[in-house]
């Protein structure tokens, strides 16, 4: 498995004029505030500082698909990780053989600058996208097998879970997927195989099974 | 008398929330009784979730001057519950715990809640009874454990609760055939396909058992198909203790105290009774006098507080004479596999609780492995999701592609009974929290039963998706739920708690959540762990009458 490079341009516009943000009129305020917050410009990163900031920027990234083409910095995921991790926000357990979650960010981010320096004689963020896409593959390709010290499906583990949750959490990618997002007190009224509700879009190309294509 | 009177009659909560649309009675947290540390109050219960709430409301309700210690939030669901899984983390219990084992099981939002209203406020709202045979596995399989309680003795607290709750679902034709005081809720997109395939198949399915009223009960509303049920019902439609048996408790009496962490039990060297509990709250360390105690912190807290509470008398953790505690943790190999449509199923548009079949829950011997497994619709949102196309190893632009495709997928999860064994168990670890104890350690490793059960369970959901006309199918192998670590057993050897859920090395403490449960079965645990709570608050107060506490 791989990250692949024919992802970006399939997936735009599956969902042509479909925006959640504009359904927003309809939700509880409760969430209206948490989701809304998300939208705006984020508080730089205070965990993160420096060269630092930059690889876990470049790192995450490239684990949601945002490699600045297409104008696709859409989600700022380096600070809602930041925010976080700042925040002592865990999942609320670790494995044993892997330091707390913190400690374990500023580890592997340094592994990964060796790694870099090693392979092209600069940091991580300063390095060819190309060069960086391929460090990244090589911890995943080392599934259980050690990574300076830590399990590396562990390591593979800390990183997608944070990333993925800040990602998913963003109205855009909302909106990529085709998921209206908060729905109290509206709720559904049109539940069941093929049936929409009048503020969703149908994908306009429904038949571009990622799997049978073989990513 | 229609059975809603007779529930009224019983346990009034869904009529003493607000019918003007806000989902709290405030007035009544507000007048709440409250006892002072100094009462020797007749019980003092820890923690506030599935079982604490049902024993605080029963013996509240007897008379009873019973205070509910929990450690997290006394929660509103207007302004503290969102309808948005990323800010749902606060309902998950986040505190450091460490996990190891060959097959460690990650906590937090799959298994571990935190407030009043306990890990219930995030379950989906599945509600199945056990089977009468997950009371004697060792001795109808050679497996796990008999219970020191039988399914019939449990039925009548069943029955009662699935009425409190209230449960919807079709007539119930597995383990001991029932039927529910709700009708089946309508099913969405991936109900639709989990029923389609069964029929095709050949396998029973069934719509429910699902602890969502189906209609308006009492001043609670009608479910609005929101999809939300994993992170609080915002509606007030999914049954959690906080609406289902905090209020009739509040109004007989008890208290509810939010926000009290409790850190150890104290036992009195001389005559070796409980005599309350410490716990912070405010910053403040703070004691609570009681002439009973009752834990009820679930598997990972429960064990995690009698170790913290050792002495002279047990210097290896309260009622840990015969290293029972922390020991048979078990949890249910719960692997999820996703279908793919060209049409679009929108699975987040239901609650994930639908459709289930029990078809596989016993003893085939057809199969290489003891005891079996359930299905279930389980319908996850998009971070969840992800999480799914991330397990299958994709990563960047292609999990970008595969999660554009979300609308067409249909996603079941099964439920295994994986086995209780001793090493599987709570110990300290060397990290402290921010209480300055020390935390939970869990091991957790598989058994070959287990995992050819898990198997098994895989198989048998990618046949069902494939009758459905699913293209492709993936698989994420978890786990799902949390019982045992302080189990009840016939004798002091074998077990924490007797078959009241009185501890064996203590006479007035008392042990009233999953950790008591022998074994798991492949039943949701929720609706056991309050019939094992109202039992044991039955037998309190009968004890009580009768002068023998």
């Amino acid at each position: 498995m791989s990250a692949g490079r024919k992802g970006a341009r399939d997936r735009v516009g599956r969902f042509p004029g479909f925006d959640v943000l504009s359904q927003a009129r309809h939700w509880d305020q409760a969430t209206a505030d948490v989701v809304m917050a998300r939208t705006r410009p984020p508080a730089p990163p205070r965990f993160f500082a420096g060269p630092e900031a930059a690889c876990a920027r470049a790192l995450l990234n490239l684990l949601t698909g945002q490699d600045g083409q297409d104008g696709e910095l859409a989600v700022p995921v380096l600070e809602m990780v930041d925010s976080r991790l700042e925040a002592g926000e865990t999942d609320g357990w670790r494995y044993d053989d892997m330091p707390q979650d913190g400690q374990a960010w500023r580890d592997t981010l340094a592994y990964l600058d060796t790694d870099a320096r090693q392979r092209c004689g600069t940091a991580f963020a300063d390095a060819p996208e190309l060069d960086q896409l391929a460090l990244i593959q090589a911890v995943q390709d080392l599934k259980s097998a050690d990574w300076h010290g830590l399990p590396a499906a562990h390591v593979w583990s800390l990183w997608t879970r944070y990333a993925c949750t800040a990602f998913y959490a963003h109205p855009f990618a909302w909106a990529e997927i085709g998921f209206p997002g908060p729905a109290y007190p509206r709720g559904y009224k049109n539940a069941g195989v093929g049936r929409l509700e009048p503020f969703e879009v149908r994908d306009a190309r429904p038949a571009e099974d990622p799997v049978k294509d073989g990513a | 008398m229609g059975v809603r009177d007779g529930v009224r009659a019983r346990n009034e909560s869904a009529w003493l929330l607000p019918d003007d649309g806000a989902r709290t009675n405030h007035r009544l947290r507000r007048d709440m009784r409250r006892f002072a540390d100094s009462d020797e109050i007749d019980l003092v219960i820890v923690g506030c979730g599935a079982g604490g709430s049902v024993l605080a409301q029963r013996l509240a309700r007897a008379g009873w001057k019973v205070a509910a210690l929990d450690a997290g939030p006394f929660w509103d669901p207007d302004t503290d519950w969102v309808s948005d899984e990323a800010g749902s983390h606060h309902l998950y219990w986040t505190d450091p715990r460490v996990v190891a084992g060959t097959d460690p099981v990650p906590m937090g939002s799959n298994n571990s809640g935190r407030g009043v209203g306990g890990s219930m406020v995030h379950y989906a709202g599945y509600t199945p009874r056990f089977h009468p045979s997950d009371f004697m596995t060792a001795t109808l399989d050679g497996v796990g454990a008999d219970w020191p309680v039988s399914y019939p003795e449990l039925r009548p607290y069943y029955q009662a609760l699935e009425e409190e709750l209230p449960v919807a679902g079709e007539r119930w034709p597995w383990g001991d055939p029932h039927g529910y005081p709700h009708r089946p809720h309508p099913v969405g997109g991936n109900g639709e396909v989990f029923l389609r395939g069964a029929t095709r198949l050949g396998i029973t399915a069934k719509v429910g058992p699902v602890a969502i009223a189906n209609g308006r009960f009492g001043n609670r509303p009608h479910c609005i198909y929101r999809g939300f049920c994993l992170q609080g019902c915002k509606v007030n439609a999914k049954a959690s203790p906080l609406i289902t048996h905090v209020p009739d408790a509040l109004a007989h009496g008890a208290e509810v105290r939010a926000n009290a962490m409790v850190t150890r039990i104290a036992v009195d060297e001389r005559t070796g009774r409980a005599a309350g509990v410490h716990y912070i709250a405010r910053g403040r360390e703070r004691f609570q006098r009681a002439r009973m105690v009752a834990v009820a912190g679930y598997s990972i807290e429960t064990p995690r507080l009698l170790l913290n509470s050792a002495s002279a008398r047990f210097p290896d953790g309260l009622c840990n004479d015969f290293d029972q505690v922390g020991r048979y943790l078990m949890v249910q190999g719960a692997p999820q596999t996703a279908g793919r449509f060209d049409a679009e199923v929108r699975m987040y548009k239901a609650p994930p609780p639908e459709v289930s079949t029990e078809q596989f829950y016993e003893t085939d011997p057809a199969r290489d492995a003891k005891r079996g497994f359930s299905i279930q619709t389980v319908s996850p949102l998009p971070i969840t999701w992800a999480e799914h196309i991330a397990a299958q190893g994709h990563w960047g632009a292609a999990l970008r592609e595969y999660m554009s495709d979300y609308v067409h997928w249909s996603c079941l999860g099964a439920l295994c009974e994986f086995l209780p064994l001793a090493e599987n168990r709570v110990t300290l670890a060397d990290e402290k929290d921010h209480y300055s104890l020390p935390v939970a350690r869990f091991s957790y490793s598989q058994c070959g039963n287990d995992r050819a059960l898990a198997r098994a369970a895989q198989s048998v959901m990618e046949d069902l998706l494939c009758a459905a006309g699913a293209e492709e199918v993936i698989t994420i192998q978890r786990y799902a739920h949390l019982v045992g670590g302080a189990r009840m057993a016939a004798a002091e050897q074998d077990g924490v708690v007797d078959r009241d859920g009185r501890s064996f090395a203590v006479p007035n403490l008392y042990i009233a959540d999953g950790s008591v449960l022998p074994t798991q079965g492949s039943a949701n645990p929720a609706l056991t762990i309050m019939a094992v709570a109202a039992r044991t608050a039955d037998r309190l107060a009968a004890r009580a009458s009768g002068g023998t506490t």
